[in-house]
């Protein structure tokens, strides 16, 4: 029963999510290149997102490797780059509200990371998912 | 006052040797051995996932080596759009170490290259290893170090371009001496 009550909380809670107006239009071209590649297409997803962040791959350095690797599984706390042990800021805008505010530099990360991880860059709809998910995760 | 300060200057000059005339105290002030860095684009990019490494500490040739592939980075993906990996190459090219002879640790690590070589890590530099192969690799691979990389971990003013002596304090073990 709680499920049921939680769950339309859930989804409003992914769309008030307040982006500034670069971002905004970020946002809008990722949903629009999305729906290009994929005509099922129907709005970015929390949990396709969450799976993008927390799931191991063998990345570029061909070891096992995931987003939490250096982000941690809490976004609202720091992190460390694995591979030069310094300390990143959190990722979570809640925690840290200049994350999420410059395109370029979403841009920048994201196609860094995915290549990292993934050894590919990512698709809109990853991108957008992936998004959804570190915006609104507590 | 003034003959106590001037009396440490001197103890200081014995203690610390060479370091007193390399980055000693000239006029009150400390002169860097390496020129800082005095660029906030290069900060923001480059000293993102480590410690901004001064231009000064390698050759035109190296950062140039460096910069054409970004891609492929140390095995991690450092990439930067055109213009602004433009905007980098040129402070580098401008502020390395070949052009820096007036800095006395960029002058021993470009003289330390030999011609044929270019080395896109300091820490594969003929002068850098020179300076560091004493150090036992306990305090290199502790987690407050991991790597020579980490400049910063030891080197305590190394954002000011200061590496004497006098600034060192390995984590765990403390002030180096060298005898
Ligand atoms: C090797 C370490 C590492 C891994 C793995 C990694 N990141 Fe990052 N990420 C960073 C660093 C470093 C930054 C920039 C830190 C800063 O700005 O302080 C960053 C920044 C970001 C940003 C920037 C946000 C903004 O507002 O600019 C996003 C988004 C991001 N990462 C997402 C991801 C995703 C998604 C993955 C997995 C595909 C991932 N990261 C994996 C190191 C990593
Ligand atoms: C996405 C992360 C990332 C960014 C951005 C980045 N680097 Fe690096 N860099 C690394 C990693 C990882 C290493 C290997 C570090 C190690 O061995 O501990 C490295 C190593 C280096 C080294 C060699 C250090 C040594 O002597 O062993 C130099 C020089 C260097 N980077 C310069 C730069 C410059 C210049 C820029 C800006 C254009 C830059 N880096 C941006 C991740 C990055
Ligand atoms: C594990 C700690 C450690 C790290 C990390 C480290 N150093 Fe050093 N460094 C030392 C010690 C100790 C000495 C003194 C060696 C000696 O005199 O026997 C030294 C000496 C030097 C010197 C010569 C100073 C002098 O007085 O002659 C320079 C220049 C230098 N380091 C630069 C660097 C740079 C640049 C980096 C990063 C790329 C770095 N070091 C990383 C510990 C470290």
């Amino acid at each position: 029963m709680k499920q049921f009550i939680l769950a339309p909380l859930l989804v409003n809670a992914l769309f008030a999510f307040d982006f500034n107006p670069q971002m905004q239009k970020y946002m809008q071209q990722l949903t629009q290149e999305a729906k290009k590649q994929n005509s099922n297409f129907s709005g970015f997803s929390y949990s396709r997102g969450e799976q993008i962040f927390t799931s191991k791959h063998i990345g570029k350095k061909g070891k096992m490797i995931t987003c939490t690797s250096c982000h941690g599984d809490d976004l609202t706390q720091n992190g460390k780059n694995i591979s030069t042990g310094k300390v990143i800021e959190p990722l979570s805008p809640s925690a840290n509200p200049k994350r999420f505010t410059k395109v370029k530099s979403v841009k920048k990360w994201l196609r860094r990371n995915f290549r990292d991880v993934y050894t590919r860059t990512g698709t809109a709809q990853e991108k957008g998912d992936v998004i959804t998910y570190i915006v609104n995760k507590k | 006052m003034k003959k106590i300060f001037v009396l440490l200057l001197v103890a200081g000059s014995l203690v610390y040797g060479d370091g007193w005339f390399e980055e000693g105290f000239s006029f009150g002030a400390k002169k860097a051995g390496v020129k800082p860095v005095d660029n906030k684009l290069y900060i923001e990019e480059c000293g993102s996932c480590h410690f901004a490494y001064q231009p000064g500490l390698l050759p035109e040739r190296s950062w140039k080596k460096l910069m054409a592939n970004l891609e492929d980075h140390f095995q991690t993906d450092a990439s930067l759009e055109e213009q602004d990996r433009k905007t980098l190459l040129a402070y580098l090219i401008k502020n390395s170490a070949d052009k820096a002879h007036q800095y006395k640790r960029s002058k021993k690590i470009d003289r330390s290259i030999p011609s044929s070589q270019t080395p896109i890590a300091i820490t594969q530099t003929p002068y850098f290893k020179h300076e560091h192969y004493e150090i036992p690799k306990r305090f290199i691979i502790q987690k407050e170090v991991r790597s020579l990389a980490n400049c910063a971990a030891c080197h305590t003013k190394a954002d000011k371009g200061l590496y004497s002596e006098s600034f060192i304090a390995i984590p765990n073990y403390g002030r180096w001496d060298d005898d």
